[in-house]
């Protein structure tokens, strides 16, 4: 074939519009979004600045995402974790439940801590990898254990706190291997499960340990 | 079940900045407002460093202690027989007044326990003075400010039942 017949039959070819745009060919209009595999809803508590602010007043939900697309689209117009003020706290919990132990879906589990020193950065990147698993739903077991995931600014060190539903042992112990991974633990830290119930006692020890 | 794992989530991540479903302005306002009120409540606090406006009560630890009161060491003579002379002539002048103004003598103790007398000038100079300042801190409190408002302040005559009995006698 020579190179005139080439052209020519190129000058036929037509590429198809139909090829639905996805969030990388066109950021703007994309149509394809990716689904999660539940709805999320960010919270936030607003650190208080008045004796008179309650907890109610403080917890506020920001907004609800449910495909990729929008998940990353709030983390972009949203302070980073070392931008928040102290005595801040991000909670993103799964549907309609509220980030309070005292809610149905929260009273019958736990939470798996973890308290760390360093802030900036590192603090911005362990959020967003937290985040990323528990939405992305790798960390989670086959019948979602977990129920949401927290993050406290505080000046002795920042907090995570990954909640879960139920205080099933193996499920734990599970899921808790898996978030050592994702916050990059060695040996040397520690995760601590709580469960709810014991919630309102300040001297309580950790059911378990990892 | 929809999973995706944290690289295939990050791959996901578009390079430009997507608009958000909520407010994201006010968001942010709300978060700078709070984070303004953290730092000047920081400053506040800084400026007074924790005394002041917010702790009006006195430390207790700047006091001086008592005022030094400084006590000559008692002199003691001996001489070629023995006698220890205890030379404290600010005391024996004190007794002089208080013994009905009658001139006494010093009393001279000796290391044997006996004791002899040897005349002192009623005009004796007090060899030792006692220096007190009057500490400012506490003229507004309840304590007296001088050592002297003590004295003045003891109460000197008491009651004489015996003189009480008396002027009783009289009235009859």
């Amino acid at each position: 074939m020579s190179v005139e017949e080439v052209s020519q039959k190129l000058e036929t070819v037509s590429v198809s519009d139909d090829t639905p745009k996805t969030v990388l060919t066109d950021s703007n209009n994309f149509e394809v979004k990716h689904p999660l595999n539940s709805k999320w809803t960010l919270w936030y508590t607003k650190p208080a600045v008045d004796k008179s602010e309650s907890w109610s007043d403080l917890l506020r939900p920001v907004t609800s995402f449910e495909t990729v697309e929008e998940f990353w689209a709030i983390i972009q117009n949203i302070p980073e974790p070392h931008e928040l003020p102290l005595k801040s706290d991000y909670h993103v919990f799964r549907g309609d439940i509220r980030p309070e132990w005292e809610d149905t879906a929260n009273s019958k589990g736990g939470k798996w801590s973890f308290q760390i020193r360093s802030k900036g950065s590192e603090i911005d990147e362990l959020w967003l990898r937290t985040l990323l698993a528990v939405i992305g739903e790798t960390i989670d077991e086959e019948e979602s254990e977990i129920n949401g995931v927290v993050l406290s600014i505080r000046k002795g060190g920042n907090k995570f706190a990954l909640w879960t539903k139920s205080e099933n042992e193996q499920a734990l112990r599970n899921i808790g291997a898996k978030f050592k991974q994702v916050l990059k633990l060695t040996e040397d830290g520690h995760l601590e499960f709580y469960p709810h119930s014991s919630a309102n006692n300040r001297n309580a020890q950790p059911t378990i340990t990892l | 079940m929809y999973k995706y794992t944290i690289d295939e989530l990050l791959q996901l991540k578009p390079s430009e900045t997507l608009v958000a479903n909520f407010d994201a302005v006010d968001f942010r306002a709300i978060i700078e407002k709070v984070k303004q009120l953290q730092s000047l409540k920081e400053e506040e606090f800084a400026h007074h460093g924790g005394h002041g406006h917010f702790n009006r009560r006195r430390s207790s630890h700047h006091h001086a202690g008592r005022p030094k009161v400084k006590h000559n060491k008692p002199k003691v003579t001996t001489d070629s027989e023995g006698w220890s002379t205890l030379d404290n002539k600010k005391d024996v002048a004190e007794e002089s007044e208080v013994v009905d103004g009658a001139t006494t003598t010093a009393a001279g103790t000796t290391s044997n326990g006996n004791t002899r007398s040897s005349p002192v000038p009623s005009a004796t100079i007090a060899q030792e003075t006692l220096k007190v300042r009057p500490n400012n801190k506490n003229i507004g409190s309840s304590r007296p400010a001088d050592t002297k408002d003590i004295v003045a302040d003891k109460q000197i005559h008491g009651f004489n039942a015996f003189a009480a009995l008396e002027s009783d006698e009289d009235d009859e």
